[in-house]
């Protein structure tokens, strides 16, 4: 190399070095913080539902419909315990029937309010996140209707509000723990608040936790096979459930586990497009350089 | 044909010979006006920084340029099948790999890092990094379609499961053809020996000179090609 040269050497390396940083400043903004390892704090707020109090009187429905302003539903008129047939963008609390091993049971579904949301996990917007009391929020305006938390929710929570099926146009729709409630200080979840036997009742996720474990001992005492649904599911759910029999059969999965995909996902897809991007970028940079120093487009026919 | 500048027909006299059709130079061209589009509008939902881009209706423009996007990348070869069926056929078949490309690849790093060509065996109208480039185009883009389609049309319908598969193989074949994009990029339009590439892909011819030397295979034919070949390699060899 010769002394006409080296300043121009010079540049190429500070230019490398310059361009390197900022490679490795935009692999390093590509990976997504690790996942809320929190645990729910006994702060937190929850419901707690009780299927043996539960009369099914659907009044939850009736009250999370009026506060959250969603319109009514056609139903399938020859299923009268069940109505309307699930949840859906507009139905975002109702009662099922399901048939356990002591008999027919009203159960409560909405969103379980996981502390490791799969939804959370999926969603590209930022739109559903843990609120600081615990449970999962969603922001309306924030959302663009991509519906990944509606495909990889395990308890098929959300669901879309679609204004158009062929551009995508949509909206996603579920419980929100009456957020604006909370947030504003009026009170608790609608449902839990109106509901006339306590069947589902709010507060402070720990005492409800207490309150639960002394139903389950008393319930057991009455010869139940009682158990809590939701202490440790899905790292600890802000909808606690009282349950008579298998999970399965109130519809609930014994273990949820679809935040593995969701996981995978966010911690191997997404980090490792950022890695071969910004090392084939890198390569790049550095053929850039080190060609044009070694082949002269003089000399190239 | 020979390109001669007035008054100096001394000075450049290069002679052209056809190498893509029109249909095959809007058809890529096209296709890189909507793959760009695909990559920045799907990396919206992929990259986590990108996030304020994803948010709200900015979000759902972007999710709404990636489906016309899609609609047109997803026709394009078969619009090309269909107006050139034999051109078609003859392209895909060209891509498929061959014993020689291993030669290839093993004297490529010398050849475009130092520009040393020697070691270099004679390829067809494709080289082994050129077919590389097209098989993995070729594979990405079934992939995008076997998985997008069914994301933008089977979402409440298919199993969720699946729905979460298709999000991580759409996301997998994602990564696979921009990485590719990013090198075929870099040496289409800033590696001094390849900028026969770009030339032909505006004009749809390439040099005569160009051809003999980097698609002997094609310019020649084979066998006369490996003749050359074997030649230079033995006086090579003597001197």
């Amino acid at each position: 190399m010769n002394d006409e040269k080296s300043p121009e050497t010079k540049m190429n390396r500070r230019e490398f070095l310059g361009l390197s940083a900022l490679g490795l400043g935009i692999s390093l903004a590509g990976a997504r913080p690790a996942a809320a390892a929190r645990l729910p704090a006994p702060d937190d707020v929850a419901i707690l539902y009780d299927p043996v109090k539960c009369v099914g009187c659907r009044a939850c429905q009736m009250a999370c419909k009026r506060w959250n302003k969603l319109p009514n539903e056609s139903t399938d008129p020859l299923r009268i315990y069940e109505s309307p047939r699930g949840l859906s963008a507009i139905t975002w609390n109702i009662i099922k029937l399901c048939r356990t091993e002591v008999g027919w049971h009203f159960f409560n579904y909405q969103c379980m309010h996981c502390t490791d949301a799969a939804c959370v996990a999926v969603c590209p917007t930022g739109a559903l996140s843990y609120d600081p009391m615990g449970f999962v929020s969603l922001d309306r305006n924030k959302c663009n209707g991509c519906g990944y938390c509606t495909q990889f929710c395990p308890y098929g929570v959300p669901h879309l509000q679609v204004a158009n099926p062929l551009t995508g146009a949509a909206k996603s729709a579920k419980c929100t723990f009456c957020q604006d409630r909370i947030w504003a200080g009026i009170g608790g979840p609608s449902c839990a608040e109106i509901c006339p036997v306590s069947a589902l009742t709010w507060g402070k996720r720990g005492e409800l936790l207490e309150k639960a474990r002394a139903r389950v001992t008393e319930l057991r005492a009455k010869g139940m096979n009682a158990r809590i649904y939701g202490e440790t599911e899905a790292g600890g759910l802000h909808r606690l459930s009282i349950l008579l029999d298998e999970p399965e059969q109130y519809g609930l999965p014994s273990v949820p586990k679809t935040p593995g995909l969701a996981r995978a996902w966010q911690r191997v897809i997404q980090p490792l497009g950022t890695g071969v991007f910004g090392a084939i970028l890198l390569g790049i940079l550095g053929a850039f350089l080190f060609v044009r120093r070694k082949i002269r487009m003089e000399e190239v026919r | 044909m020979t390109v001669q500048i007035k008054g100096r027909p001394e000075a450049i006299a290069i002679q052209w010979i056809p190498k893509y059709t029109f249909v095959e130079r809007l058809g890529h061209w096209l296709h890189t006006a909507t793959f760009i589009p695909l990559a920045v509008t799907g990396m919206a939902l992929y990259f986590p920084f990108l996030q304020p881009l994803a948010q709200g209706e900015a979000g759902l423009f972007l999710r709404m340029v990636h489906r016309i996007a899609a609609v047109i990348f997803g026709l394009l070869p078969i619009v090309y099948y269909v107006l050139q069926p034999r051109r078609f056929i003859m392209h895909t078949r060209e891509f498929l790999p061959r014993k020689e490309d291993i030669g290839w690849l093993k004297a490529a790093p010398a050849y475009y890092l130092l520009g040393k060509h020697e070691a270099m065996p004679p390829q067809g109208r494709f080289n082994a990094g050129e077919k590389m480039n097209g098989l993995v185009m070729i594979v990405t883009w079934v992939a995008f379609g076997l998985t997008g389609i069914p994301m933008w049309f089977g979402k409440g319908v298919i199993p969720p499961e699946l729905f979460r598969w298709l999000v991580i193989f759409h996301d997998l074949a994602m990564i696979v053809a921009v990485g590719m994009f990013l090198v075929h990029l870099y040496l289409a339009v800033a590696h001094p020996l390849m900028w026969a590439g770009l030339v032909s892909m505006r004009f749809g011819v390439i040099s005569a000179e160009y051809a003999a030397e980097h698609h002997a295979k094609w310019y020649y034919g084979p066998q006369r090609a490996m003749e050359i070949w074997e030649a230079k390699k033995q006086e090579a060899a003597q001197h």
